[in-house]
């Protein structure tokens, strides 16, 4: 069969346009000359017989215009028909090329796809903590105001102090860098149901003009008015997946009540769902109520929307000198600053998610440089094909083309494996995500990531798989055809496939120490004293009980039933009461004065604190170290432990006990006399600071007032594999509770502090080792071409005399020698990546030898093991083969 | 006696039979069309070769210059296998409706279904 492509057999290259038009003119005149001919013969005159030629062939411009028409439609198809039946031909022969060398395809395929899945998945999975976390109009203009002391934060953890209503107010009138400003709180309430077992519930309370900054509105019903928060009314808003989920999205329940805290609320409208609740992570609301206006004690958190091309600094200047203009909400005693963060600066792991970002970049990189000297090497080798088929009559442009349809097809395939890679990648991630990043369960695949990853690999298949064709290019068909497989083994080339090696080792050194690092802080941690000891500890938070209590006499008894009968439990070895449980901070705001000295430094800063009973030493297993423990635990007790660290800073060796000290400068602080000083601890983990100032106050049964109190928690000391959560069920059905409290074993608690740190470790190192094996790859390819390229060098110094050892040796030092140049480079750029991960390092500096060390010896090590083939090969060379192969 | 128009398709057809023995140049296959219907289509030359060029375009023929018996340069046509096998199909089918036709047309008051052949 003679397919329709086979017409340039005879016609050889595509015709251009006037070609085929003057084709077309020819065959017209040619017909009429013949019809004139023939008719002359039947006997007309010659002119008679033309007008009748064209008469019979038609109306003449007009026919012409159709057959010119008709011819360019040809031509057109035909040329799309030649187009496929080449690249069907292409593809075929690229085919066969790459199944020829399915080793070299296989490393290729794989190290793009690696390139494009770790990027993929790493960019879908910081993509939307990252990048949109609030669905805000104008997020970009979204910020969260905050306040700090004036000094800075000096706890070590991301720590605010939330701006007090008059202060809110003060800036709603005043600012005029915002758009609109706008104060809520989130808080867990506790909502009867039909059960009669209360379930904890997340609110948010906000203002009315709260729906036209989130853009929305009410699914059903409305919103609350400013007439109903001035007049206190109690309404509230349910939450679209609340209501659905809970009360099966029945629409009768506007103008029904529910009982928050003991407080029943009218329910006025349905939010929908596609609102996020203001703040970073945060859960969404299950309920929205009317911010409470009128209590000026409790602050407001606040989150604004700046006017157009208003920038941060502008509009904290202005924030501060609103707050310093009016000293009635305490600006003359404390010292704090507004601090505007926007919300990606609020994303937890920010520091270390960059780091991922960066660390993922590199690895592309190093795929990248990969696939280039693949191509290239593979380019090299294939100069003779080229030659040959060059010399056959094969057109440079259809050689690029083939060549271009083999980078493309790699690519391909590439892609394919990379978006599975991907796939994977990102469930993996997700799967093993800690708890702060919750929000990434509803991470997916990111398109526009993929998008970019695969363009990047094609892009630098086509360049690469170019300059290869370019090179051969260069050299005469005539020459390389001459020149043998012994191959011009340009100088220039090998040093540009060397300094893609060197590359190659240094990013994968730089990520090397990072991971290194990184692993060292998450042992450290995982080592480290943290002053009290967790294995066998457990807290019981009380906030379930919150629908139980209706006063603090009420909150007093519980608390006495409760904790009498745990301690009375089998197992038990001690309950003991605390404001909060470990894992979490309390402070006060304010000075720490110590009586009798002039107060220095800044009046405002963040003091740890906690309340606690006698025995929560005895619990927790905090050793006492000088003094006793409370003695007067009664509301009116002045007494106060403090921790070693603070009293060997202040008091040195001379005692601090007896010793009175304050938080000022209140003009009622009270001063409080130490009467203990006990070891320091880190409750919150191994990442806090243990010789920060740390205050115990004695816990005191909630009395008197009846107002529901803030409820403590209770530490349970235990022996191992006491059922610990069914010891708290039973104790609570037996001292007449509806709510059961949450139970948590302390080392999960301590744990899940350091997971986050450790997840991105484990990813840092995932992506160092990826780096280290792509260069390996890449140095394994480089020196086997070497071997392959000098056979004939070889063959003849062997017949010469030389020893094995020396070529062997040769081979070897040439190839860790790339390694370890490449990784000293890459130490000095770890140098600078580590800055990156000073924040996560825990007990390490940035320049910690053991780290760096690591870095160079796995280096060299897989830069060994990726040798030893070629070596081998080079070791095998027959002489006699090696010399006759031309 | 009136000339007969082309169905539609039907030259395409005719210009693939036309060119089963050898290759032509387009007034070979237009003369030799005219000889084959004794005159008797009625046919502008012009609308042959945009059957010719619509069936190279469809991969029926193929083209190449050549040179005529009068040494005058000259596109000649030839027909491809692909044009070969449409031709034995469309043949059949033509000859087939053909049949039918002249059967329903033939047929009395009372004609059972008509059954043609080709």
């Amino acid at each position: 069969m003679i397919r329709s492509g086979i017409r340039r057999v005879f016609a050889l290259a595509l015709r251009r346009r006037d070609q085929w038009e003057r084709d077309v003119e020819d065959e017209i005149k040619l017909h009429l000359a013949l019809r004139a001919e023939q008719l002359a013969a039947e006997g007309r005159s010659p002119d008679d017989a033309y007008a009748e030629a064209v008469r019979r062939f038609g109306p003449l411009t007009e026919s012409r215009a159709r057959l010119v028409e008709a011819a360019r439609q040809r031509e057109r198809n035909m040329a799309r028909t030649e187009f496929f039946a080449d690249l069907r031909q292409d593809l075929r022969f690229a085919l066969r090329t790459l199944g020829r060398q399915r080793g070299w395809t296989t490393v290729t395929i794989l190290t793009l796809a690696l390139g494009i899945g770790a990027t993929t998945a790493v960019f879908s999975v910081v993509s939307p903590l990252m990048l949109h976390p609030l669905s805000y109009p104008h997020s970009d203009r979204i910020v969260f105001v905050n306040q700090q002391p004036a000094g800075g934060n000096n706890t070590g953890i991301r720590v605010t102090i939330t701006p007090s209503m008059p202060v809110v107010r003060a800036w709603q009138q005043s600012a005029h860098s915002f758009e609109q400003i706008e104060a809520y709180a989130m808080s867990p309430m506790s909502m009867e149901t039909t059960s009669g077992e209360p379930s904890v519930i997340q609110t948010v309370s906000v203002f009315p003009t709260f729906t036209s900054f989130a853009g929305t509105q009410p699914l059903r019903g409305r919103m609350f008015t400013d007439a109903e928060i001035h007049a206190r009314e109690k309404v509230a808003l349910l939450g679209e997946g609340f209501w659905r989920e809970r009360l099966g999205g029945d629409p009768s329940v506007i103008g029904k009540r529910i009982t928050l805290d003991d407080t029943a609320f009218t329910v006025i409208g349905i939010m929908p769902a596609s609102v996020d609740a203001p703040g970073i992570h945060a859960q969404p609301s299950d309920v929205w109520l009317p911010l409470d206006i009128h209590n000026d004690r409790r602050g407001g958190q606040v989150v604004a929307r700046l006017r157009p091309h208003v920038d941060i600094g502008t509009a904290r200047a202005e924030l501060d000198s609103i707050y310093k203009r009016d000293p009635s909400h305490g600006a003359a005693m404390f010292q704090f600053r507004t601090v505007i963060t926007t919300p990606g600066e609020q994303v937890s792991f920010r520091e270390s998610l960059i780091v991922l970002v960066v660390a993922v970049a590199l690895v592309l990189l190093v795929a990248c440089a990969n696939v280039a000297h693949l191509l290239i090497a593979r380019a090299t080798t294939r100069r003779r094909e080229m030659a040959i088929r060059a010399a056959l009559g094969a057109a440079r442009g259809r050689q690029m083309r083939q060549l271009i349809t083999e980078s493309l097809l790699l690519a391909f395939g590439g892609a394919i494996a990379g978006v599975l890679l991907g796939w994977i990648g990102l469930h993996l991630l997700v799967a093993m995500r800690p708890r702060e990043l919750d929000a990434l369960h509803a991470a997916h695949l990111d398109g526009t990531t993929l998008a970019i990853a695969i363009g990047v690999m094609i892009v630098s298949g086509i360049v690469f798989g170019l300059i290869g064709t370019v090179q051969s290019a260069r050299a005469s068909t005539h020459d390389t055809l001459k020149a043998g497989s012994v191959a011009l083994n340009g100088t220039s080339r090998a040093r540009g496939r060397a300094v893609l090696i060197v590359s190659e080792m240094a990013l994968s050194a730089a990520l090397l120490v990072m991971a290194t690092l990184l692993i060292r802080s998450v042992v450290n941690m995982q080592r480290a004293d943290l002053g009290f000891q967790p294995q066998g500890l457990y807290s019981v938070t009380l906030h379930p009980l919150k629908g139980d209590i209706t006063s603090k006499p009420r909150a007093a008894a519980i608390l006495r039933d409760l904790t009498t009968r745990l301690a009375s439990m089998p197992g038990v070895r001690g309950v003991a009461v605390a404001s909060y449980p470990p894992g979490t901070r309390a402070f006060l705001i304010g000075r720490l004065e110590v009586e009798g000295e002039t107060p220095s430094g800044s009046t405002t800063a963040f003091i740890d604190d906690g309340e606690v009973a006698p025995n929560y030493f005895r619990v927790m297993r905090i050793p006492l170290v000088a003094g006793t423990l409370f003695t007067d635990t009664t509301s009116k007790s002045r007494e106060v432990l403090i921790n070693a660290g603070f009293a060997r800073s202040h008091w040195g060796r001379t005692s601090a006990i007896g010793h009175r000290v304050r938080v000022g400068p209140y003009v009622d602080a009270q001063w409080y006399t130490i009467v203990g000083v006990v070891s320091d601890v880190k409750t919150s983990g191994p990442g806090t600071e243990s010789n920060a100032p740390m205050l115990y106050f004695p816990w005191t049964e909630p009395a008197d007032s009846t107002a529901p109190p803030e409820l403590p928690a209770l530490l349970v000391r235990a022996d191992p594999g006491t059922p610990m959560q069914a010891l708290v069920t039973t104790a609570s059905r037996e001292a007449g509770v509806r709510g059961t409290p949450q139970v948590d074993d302390v080392v999960h608690t301590i744990r899940g502090a350091i997971a986050g740190g450790r997840y991105i470790m484990l990813l840092l190192t995932i992506f160092a080792l990826m780096a280290v094996v792509l260069a390996s790859v890449g140095l394994y390819g480089v020196m086997a071409y070497t071997v392959s390229q000098r056979t004939r060098e070889i063959g003849v110094r062997i017949a010469l005399g030389a020893p094995r050892s020396t070529i062997a040796r040769g081979i070897l030092v040439r190839g860790v020698l790339l390694a370890i140049v490449g990784a000293v480079i890459g130490l000095a750029g770890a140098h600078w990546a580590t800055r990156l991960v000073q924040s996560s390092l825990y007990g390490v500096t940035r320049s910690d030898p053991w780290s760096l060390a690591a870095g160079v010896v796995v280096l060299a090590a897989a830069a060994l093991l990726a040798c030893i083939v070629p070596t081998r090969r080079a070791l095998a060379v027959d002489p006699m083969t090696a010399i006759r192969a031309d | 006696m009136p000339r007969l128009p082309l169905l539609k398709g039907t030259l395409d057809l005719l210009v693939l039979r036309a060119l089963t023995w050898a290759p032509m140049h387009g007034f070979e296959i237009v003369t030799w069309l005219e000889r084959a219907a004794n005159g008797q289509l009625e046919l502008e030359d012009s609308a042959l070769y945009q059957a010719v060029y619509r069936l190279e375009e469809r991969g029926f023929l193929a083209a190449d210059w050549g040179v005529t018996e009068n040494n005058r340069r000259a596109r000649y046509y030839k027909i491809t296998a692909a044009g070969r096998a449409h031709l034995r199909a469309e043949t059949k089918n033509w000859m087939q409706y053909a049949g039918t036709v002249t059967a329903v047309l033939s047929a009395g008051k009372d004609a059972r279904p008509a059954t043609a052949g080709a």
